[in-house]
């Protein structure tokens, strides 16, 4: 992965330098445990691990046969860290302490021969093809399901917004494997289901967008109810189904087609599809149902076969106005609700339709189904209220102003691309975790849903997905990545062991369909140290990650604003950061020259400084979607994106030296520069004023001049590198100095020059014109505050 | 010249296509204004150039040639249907050309003259809004009588009575006799000395007073003025009544026999010969031989079809004429009051006080048919437009300017004939009085001299722009409806129909499917195919669309084509077996809000899911039967439930949507609750029961294609309005009714009719006249507002006799026949037969009592005018809808049928028509064929015969066991009676035989406006039994015969004497 972390990746540890995930792709927050509940807390920030379950890993072992798994109810699966004795064939868990012998297939183990999910680097191994089946006949298992494609067009758009989102789907379509399953819905006022797979004409069904309906009604008015009805109309039953690994019962298959089928028909569907005809009434909005044309999609694939992955593609052009799940009245009076009436309780429509999705997101968990959702649209369109079902699904967003905008547009293409550029878009996921006594799991931070398996295991104080030992993620990808919250309570058995086991064990159990539809098992077992009572603070600074810490607070703070009714994050923040100081930094009391910390710590309250003035505390720049859409992506992307999010990279191209990082201040600013700034949602990349004149008087196409040209486009093809590993898009501002565009960089600079410094300008240099604190203040009053007694 | 109208024929110019402008005022009264392409050559009097001008231009330029007949009339004026085999029935006879009769080459156009107030139905004048149509609809109570009505003039025979008597009298061998109640109405008749002559009139008017000829015992034996009552009570003595020569008789009488008196009517078949049988006919003067005599059955009143035709004026001086009988071939000539094809009232003279009419037991109704298809050769009702300040009416009642507004003081003023109002004359109205009292301009003022006229309707009268003409289709395609193949029917009629729309921006055209779920089709053109839309939630329904569901035919008849040719293999394999009648009709309706229009729905099979499902009451119906009896039999006939009906009423009053549903089934479907729709909203049921894809695919189509082709006029309301003396009662029909005073009728078409009852609230003046008006406010097909009104002014009356004399029988049974179909959902069918009976009874004792003193009591003696109401009611007790055995979806149907039928459909409807037809070849030439008929009585058939037996709707050939399989092959192109088809299409075969039978159905089915269901019956098998049904003089399980109810009648009389 290209590490673009910019200033941050100067200060980073160096520990974590070429790939910071490792193979187990597993990132703490402590790599050294606290022993205790009080000692944990005195550590400030949370216990907790980033975990991506699914990352590709070019060196990964993929063992073909099925997992040796611990007694029940532990469960675990044979790993590295199991003492193995091999002439008695036996090996004991490290969760459990369960001795289990070793079945006969295994006979033949010995200490040179071992397995290998018994070598030491192979913490993380895959499992494959049937893993679940131990024993069983594995040439009997049915093929596996091809996955679906359902996709939801909103077409109460401006004809050019249509044309555009025609296109992103033709060349959608013709990218889907040719195996892949794939219906169309579109909607308006009302939604119309198409029937794909009847030959005589083209033929929909017509949903009303005013009226809730559950899926069971749903698939009884298409004729799908496995007790119902004994077919729809016209159409030639039987096919295929088992090999469609459709319901045989049900002809769901009449709307779902192989991509390689119903090219053609989709096609020429698109070519005659019209944005909607309801009239829109002056001063109204059109009405648009984007919750029952969901909730239509859901109820078909209801009628699929449990555990076929499906994602239902929701392209959306504006706000859901009708019906379950609508956000905004159709009166253009109203204006859809900002951050501040959400914080007055002033959005009518909101909690109503969260509520919706959140019982879609249910319904869809259960079916194991994901929704992704594209919202082009100048105005918000609901993200905050959809998020929930996004989420929990693990579905993909993606947030542009217009579908002929490259945000949407690559960003689209990007999902259905396959080989080096592909997502890895896996499904039917479910996660289990098992780990050591003493250690218990408040719950999960992202794009997954709680299974409710409470056990041992779970705590009774629940961050996010909580209250269980498995969770569901319909839809992960090689960047999923998930914030798992530990809670360290030794009981009194393990006090009283007398031998504490020094080392203590995580397990993730990652089951899942890869994009060939072949189940797999990935297993992650790492340990780590446990650190004995209070005195022992150096092991602890040692294995602190500021980074991860920096997201999971970030993440964590986003929650707590999300669930927590007038959460004071700022104050929230400070404190935090000021308690972590006064428990790690070495000063005298009430002295604050003295202060100093270690570098593990140094670069945490920068960290903390970004966050304070980022998206995702200073909500009130941006709407509810936005806010709701940089979240969601926070919780689903690795530490060193989430980092990026949090406190942008800054690269300065100049004459003078190589591109380098530089300093995110406004000091960076100069007339002679080229800043490239990412800020992971947007690249800037910021011409200094010289620059511009330079290029302005087209100084770069004379020949005399290549260097200039190559300076000129040395930021563009970096902005090009970051765009293309990159999902969603990022946006892509070229701008100069002074120019309106600027302020995509300067929102983001510490505002160590003000229009309040100004007079000490020089020249070529900027200021911003802000009431907000510097980082240089920002830090004395941090010194002084941490150093109180 | 008719075959140039099938389908598929040649593109043809759509005459009236672009509706004139309504400043140019069209001579061409809708209907032929409102027809539609078929009606084309209402080019009357040009010679039948394709690109002629639409009929209005015609019109126009033939007014310049004054009152004479420019031209040679045209060939044929479909004015009536010319039915047609489709094409789709390769071995069905090609399309029969219906040699139609003419319209009068003149078509006199007035100048348009602007001025006058009046009112519309639903705008109010000065109030253009919808808010308060209530106001203006409200008639003023009070009337004002100082109009006086036409005074009792001199009678004057008219010339044209001489030579065309009214046919009733045909009964009598055939003599001439005198037209009825043309008297005097001042001339106090009934109870008066017999010296009196009868009708009042002078005896030097030959025909007016003409005593009729009474052809007794093969005698012809005109009866004297004066009789001596037989001694009653005295069976040996029992008196056969002789008739004697005399004056004036008005009245056949029958004598009871003797031995029958006071007896039980034996149960013999053959009607007994009754010993003193009586053509009586005077309610005055009555004197009796006592020569005994048998009565011949077949002297007693039997209906005699003339076939003359006869002209007929409306008025004739300043006299009422009393119309021929409704199935007569006539051609009216309207002076003054309207055609009584229009409006016909129960008696053609008013009872001047409600004590009269109640003593008479007559109702007083007026059957109005208000788009009535008018005889060729009549002159069409003319067009008046008086610019902006639309149609004059009175300020008082909103009553229209007609001719028996009396203008006053110079023309400045005019006195209202309903209200009595006195108006201001509007300046650009004003006109000033010639020598005889009238407006110098009433001859060339078609308001001042016809009695109907059309009115160009102002945006008064317009909520909204005139609706389009708007055909929604809905097509049951559940399994059995495939399997029946009543799908692919439908479709085949469908495709066909559509060719004759025309094809206009303002012909709209929509279609669905449904079975559990309902498809539309979206038909843009810009579409490669038509897309199939599909609702599926039935519960509560919605239109997948705002616009593409209902597109100009123009710019979808080829998508339209392939979708229908496709529907029925789409469905092929359709395995629903539901039907989701009521949330098809629902979801169609919400895609025609919008507009209104048309809804065609083809319905196969019980709607049993969705909105307003049903549940097979028949079988429930069986249960209950065994054990709670016929009790509650009849309340299967009320709708299941009001869902339908709620339904019905929301498509009439808000969205002016019309339904007509085709059933084609095969088992129940609930008749009593579908109908509602089409009661409700102007619209009608058709019933194909047992369906047969191949006998009725023909009819089908055929009456798609008059359904959609007939004259006919959307967003339509009326009310009629009568002079103070009397009011409204009641409407009947299939209408939806908002308010007591109007109607909403969301279609009205040519062959509906509306009964309108009144009741006395006042007396009227010896002498004046009562007077009708019915204004039709409603856009034509081609999207013009019109108001139609027609007049009708009346004599009043003190004299019961001549209360009876003016009776009109045909009119009366229609009234009666109502009744008896409003009864049956809420009696049992018994006491509906009684009550019936009893209907006839008291109006035969009412005349016995009180206009035929004299004669004998054991007489039985009917009012000439009424003399076949025995029979009549007898055939009715005996019909369909009054029989014990009937299937509950067949009486039904019965009833919803009768309830917009018109009158001269009435009739046959009760008392069939049966022909011979093996003896066709043999009779003469000029002998119109339909004009011999055959007493309904099995007593005609012959084992070596075949007839023919139609009642206006089923078409019966009854096929004797023993004919000449010469015959059966010309006809039916089998040898052998055992080979005729169960399933039967009349077909034409290449001999004169075949031909002159194909000729024949095909003037009754001109006649009737309707293609007939052939069925084949065959002696001694169930459609024998079928036919016999029908032969309801003779005596049956279920009821008397003729010659038995006679006696019944008159011993009930005889009872209410005593």
């Amino acid at each position: 992965m290209e590490d673009i972390g910019g200033g941050a990746a100067a200060s980073a540890p160096a520990s974590v330098a070429p790939d910071p995930d490792g193979l187990d792709g597993v990132r703490m927050t402590w790599n050294s445990w606290p022993r205790s509940k009080v000692e944990a807390s005195k550590c400030v920030i949370p216990v907790a691990a980033s975990i991506s379950p699914i990352r590709s890993y070019p060196d990964l072992v993929v063992l073909p046969y099925s997992p040796l798994r611990c007694k029940p109810p532990c469960a675990a699966v044979l790993n590295p860290f199991c003492r193995v004795d091999f002439p008695s064939k036996i090996w004991i868990c490290p969760f459990c302490f369960s001795r289990n012998h070793f079945p006969q297939h295994y006979s033949a183990i010995s200490e040179t021969n071992v397995p290998g999910e018994l070598y030491p680097q192979c913490s993380t191994v895959e499992y494959g093809p049937a893993p679940f089946v131990s024993g069983g006949d594995q040439s009997s298992a049915p093929p596996p399901p091809p996955p679906i494609f359902l996709f939801i067009l909103d077409t109460c758009i401006i004809e050019e917004e249509l044309g555009f989102v025609k296109s992103a789907m033709r060349r959608a379509i013709g990218l889907l494997p040719e195996n892949a399953l794939v219906g169309l819905i579109t909607y308006g006022t009302q939604v119309h289901l198409h029937e794909l797979g009847f030959s005589d004409l083209s033929k929909l069904y017509v949903f009303r967008g005013t009226k809730e309906i559950t899926k069971e009604q749903i698939l009884d008015q298409l004729g799908l109810s496995v007790a119902g009805r004994a077919g729809a109309p016209g159409f030639p039953k039987g096919g295929m189904p088992q090999a469609n690994g459709l319901n045989p019962s049900a002809s769901v298959n009449r709307f779902l087609l192989p991509a390689s089928d119903c090219e053609y028909t989709l096609n020429a569907l698109l070519d005659e599809l019209p944005s909607d005809k309801w009239p829109v009434e002056v001063g109204n909005r059109p009405r648009r149902c984007t919750g029952v044309a969901l909730s239509v999609a859901a109820g078909l694939l209801g009628a699929c076969l449990p555990g076929t992955g499906a994602r239902i593609i929701a392209l959306v052009g504006g706000p859901c106005t009708e019906g379950p799940g609508m956000i905004v009245s159709k009166d253009l009076s109203e204006p859809v609700r900002s951050h501040k009436d959400l914080d007055k309780d002033a959005a009518p429509h909101y909690h109503k339709a969260v509520k919706f999705y959140d019982s879609l997101a249910k319904q869809l968990v259960n079916q194991g189904h994901v929704l992704d959702l594209f919202a082009s649209a100048l105005d918000q369109v609901g993200v905050a209220e959809m998020k929930v079902a996004v989420e929990r699904t693990g579905g993909l967003v993606v947030l542009a102003e217009s579908f002929g905008h490259p945000v949407f547009k690559d960003s689209f293409k990007r999902t259905f691309e396959s080989g080096e550029q592909s997502l890895g878009l896996s499904f039917n996921g479910t996660l289990e975790i098992n780990c050591s006594k003493d250690i218990k799991l408040q719950g999960i931070i992202g794009p997954c849903t709680s299974l409710e398996k409470k056990g041992a295991l779970s705590s009774d104080a629940v961050i996010g997905q909580g209250n269980t030992t498995a969770w569901k993620i319909c839809g992960l990808d090689r960047s999923t990545c998930l914030t798992v919250f530990f809670d360290i309570s030794p009981s009194e058995r393990s006090n009283q062991s007398g031998i504490p086991n020094p080392q203590l064990y995580i397990q993730f159990l990652t089951n899942y369909q890869n994009p060939e539809g072949q189940m797999r098992l990935r297993v992650t077992t790492i340990t780590r140290k446990w650190v004995e009572g209070s005195a022992n603070t150096a092991e602890l600074v040692d294995g602190f990650d500021q980074e991860t810490a920096a997201v999971v607070l970030a993440r964590f703070i986003s929650l707590k604003m999300e669930m927590e009714e007038e959460f004071d994050a700022i104050r929230w923040l400070d404190r935090s950061l000021i308690r972590l100081c006064s428990r790690f930094g070495d000063y005298r009391k009430d002295d604050p020259a003295s202060f100093s910390i270690n570098p593990n710590f140094s670069i945490f309250p920068q960290f903390i400084f970004n966050l304070r003035r980022s998206q995702f505390v200073q909500v009130f720049n941006n709407s509810p979607d936005e806010t709701a859409y940089f979240r969601i992506l926070l919780n689903r992307e690795s530490i060193t994106n989430s980092v990026v999010m949090i406190q942008p990279s800054l690269i300065s191209y100049s004459f003078n030296a190589p591109p380098s990082p530089a300093l995110l201040d406004v000091a960076s600013i100069a007339a002679d520069r080229i800043l490239l700034l990412d800020a992971y949602f947007s690249v800037v990349i910021f011409h200094g004023t010289t620059i511009a004149q330079w290029r302005n008087m087209g100084y770069q196409n004379q020949p005399e001049h290549q260097a200039f040209a190559q300076l000129l486009q040395a930021p563009h093809d970096d902005a090009q590198m970051i765009i293309r590993d990159r999902f969603p898009v990022p946006r892509l501002v070229v701008c100069d100095q002074h120019g309106s565009q600027a302020r995509f960089l300067l929102a983001k600079l510490n505002p160590s020059a003000t229009y309040n410094s100004a007079h000490e300008l020089a020249p070529g240099s900027d200021v911003i014109f802000t009431d907000d604190v510097s980082f240089q203040v920002f830090c004395e009053h941090l010194q002084k505050l941490a150093v109180q007694s | 010249m008719a075959s140039s109208f099938s389908p598929g024929g040649p593109s043809r110019p759509r005459p009236g296509y672009y509706p004139p402008s309504i400043a140019n005022p069209s001579p061409n009264p809708s209907p032929a204004s409102s027809l539609p392409g078929t009606m084309q050559n209402l080019q009357i009097g040009r010679p039948s150039a394709p690109s002629g001008p639409p009929p209005f231009l015609s019109g126009i330029s033939a007014s310049a040639s004054g009152g004479s007949r420019p031209g040679p009339p045209p060939q044929s004026l479909p004015t009536r249907p010319q039915f047609q085999q489709p094409p789709a029935m390769s071995n069905g006879p090609p399309s029969i050309g219906v040699s139609g009769p003419r319209f009068p080459t003149q078509a006199t156009l007035r100048e348009p003259t602007p001025t006058i107030p009046t009112q519309g139905s639903r705008a109010v004048p000065g109030s253009s809004s919808a808010g308060s149509p209530a106001n203006d609809l409200v008639p003023p109570s009070i009337y004002n009588s100082s109009f006086s009505a036409p005074a009792a003039g001199v009678p004057m025979a008219p010339p044209s009575l001489v030579s065309s008597p009214p046919q009733l009298h045909s009964l009598m061998g055939g003599q001439p006799s005198h037209p009825l109640a043309g008297g005097s109405p001042s001339q106090p008749l009934a109870g008066g000395p017999p010296s009196q002559p009868l009708m009042g009139g002078p005896p030097s008017l030959p025909y007016m007073g003409q005593p009729q000829m009474v052809q007794y015992s093969g005698m012809r034996q005109p009866l004297p003025p004066s009789g001596a009552a037989p001694p009653f009570g005295s069976p040996p003595v029992w008196q056969q009544q002789q008739p004697r020569p005399g004056v004036a008789p008005v009245s056949s009488m029958v004598q009871a026999p003797p031995q029958m008196f006071g007896a039980p009517p034996s149960p013999f078949t053959q009607p007994r010969p009754l010993t003193p049988p009586v053509m009586g006919n005077s309610p005055l003067a009555w004197s009796h031989s006592s020569t005994p005599s048998t009565i011949d059955p077949n002297q007693i009143p039997r209906p005699m079809v003339d076939s003359s035709v006869i002209v007929f004026n409306t008025r004739q001086g300043n006299q009422v004429n009393s119309p021929p009988p409704a199935t007569s071939d006539f051609i009216v000539k309207d002076t003054g009051n309207c055609s009584p094809r229009l409006m016909r009232c129960t008696m053609n003279q008013i009872p001047c006080s409600g004590d009269l009419l109640s003593t008479s037991s007559m109702p007083l109704a007026l059957l109005v048919q208000p788009m009535a298809i008018p005889n060729p050769d009549e002159e069409p009702i003319q067009v008046v437009d008086f610019g902006e300040i639309g149609p004059i009416r009175c300020s008082r009642c909103k009553g229209y300017i007609n001719p028996f507004m009396k203008f006053v003081d110079q023309g400045k003023r005019f006195i209202c004939n309903l209200c009595g109002y006195s108006n201001e004359t509007p300046r650009d109205y004003y006109m000033n009085l010639g020598p005889d009292g009238r407006r110098r301009d009433a001859e060339e003022r078609p308001e001042l001299c016809r009695g109907t006229v059309e009115f160009v309707a102002t945006k008064e009268y317009m909520v909204r722009d005139p609706m389009p003409a708007v055909f929604f289709f809905l097509v049951d395609v559940s399994m059995n409806s495939i399997r029946t193949g009543a799908t692919a029917a439908a479709c085949g009629a469908i495709s066909q129909a559509i060719a004759d729309l025309p094809e206009g921006p303002r012909t709209l055209v929509g279609i669905a499917t449904f079975d559990s779920a309902i498809h539309f089709y979206n038909l843009k053109r810009a579409l490669q195919q038509p897309l199939m839309l599909v609702v599926p939630d039935i519960q509560d329904v919605y239109t997948p669309l705002h616009t593409d569901l209902i597109v100009p035919v123009a710019e979808c008849r080829q998508h339209l084509e392939q979708l229908l040719e496709s529907i029925p293999s789409m469905f092929e394999t359709n395995k629903v077996a539901d039907s989701a009648f009521g949330a098809a009709i629902k979801a169609a309706f919400l895609a025609l809000k919008p507009t209104g229009g048309k809804l065609l729905v083809f319905q196969s099979v019980l709607p049993s899911i969705g909105t307003g499902s049903l549940s097979s009451r028949e079988a429930e119906g069986r249960t209950t039967n065994v054990s709670s009896g016929e009790k509650e039999a009849h309340k299967l006939l009320q709708p299941a439930d009001m869902t339908l009906k709620t339904m019905a009423i929301e498509f009439a009053e808000h969205q002016q949507v019309c339904v007509d549903v085709f059933i084609t089934t095969q088992a129940f479907v609930d008749m009593a609750s579908i109908s509602v729709v089409p009661r409700t909203t102007g619209g009608q049921v058709y019933y194909y029961y047992p369906f047969s894809a191949l006998s009725d695919t023909a009819k089908l189509y055929n009456d798609l294609r008059w359904n959609i082709s007939r004259p006919q006029g959307f967003e339509a309301v009326m009310r009629v309005r009568c002079s103070q003396g009397i009011q409204v009662q009641e409407y009947s029909g299939n209408f939806c009714k908002r308010i007591p005073t109007d109607i909403d009728l969301p279609g009205i078409d040519c062959d509906k009719s509306i009964m309108v009852s009144f009741k006395h609230d006042d007396k009227f003046q010896e002498g004046s006249e009562c007077a009708f008006q019915c204004a039709l406010l409603y856009t034509t097909i081609y999207g013009q507002r019109r108001i139609r009104v027609s007049n009708l002014s009346l004599p009043c009356t003190t004299m019961l006799g001549t209360l009876f004399r003016s009776a009109d029988l045909d009119s009366l049974l229609t009234c009666f026949l109502r009744q008896a179909a409003t009864a049956i959902p809420t009696s049992p069918l018994s006491q509906v037969r009684e009550q019936i009976m009893n209907l006839c009874v008291n109006i035969l004792h009412s005349y016995r009592k009180f206009c035929a003193t004299v004669s004998t009591p054991g007489q039985l003696i009917l009012p000439e005018s009424v003399k076949l109401l025995p029979l009549y009611t007898l055939a009715l007790s005996k019909s369909t809808g009054l029989r014990n055995d009937g299937r509950l979806d067949e009486r039904s149907y019965w009833a919803n049928h009768v309830a917009s039928l018109s009158v001269s459909l009435a009739v046959p409807w009760v008392y069939p028509r049966m022909i011979s037809i093996h003896d066709l070849t043999s009779k003469e030439n000029n002998d119109p064929i339909l004009s011999s008929i055959l007493p309904l009585s099995s007593a005609n058939l012959n084992d070596d015969g075949i007839y023919l037996l139609e009642n206006g709707e089923d078409c019966l050939f009854y096929v004797g066991n023993m004919v000449n399989s010469e015959i059966l092959q010309q006809i039916f192109g089998v040898t052998s009676v055992d080979g005729l088809p169960t399933q039967f299409v009349l077909q034409q075969y290449e001999n004169t035989f075949s031909k002159i039978l194909n000729d024949v159905v095909n003037e009754i089915r001109r006649q009737r406006c309707s293609f007939l269901r052939m069925r084949l019956c065959r002696k001694g098998d169930p459609s024998g039994m079928l036919f016999l049904s029908n032969m309801v003089e003779d005596k049956s399980p279920g009821g008397l015969s003729y010659m038995e109810f006679l006696v019944h009648v008159h011993r009930q009389i005889q009872t209410k004497m005593e």
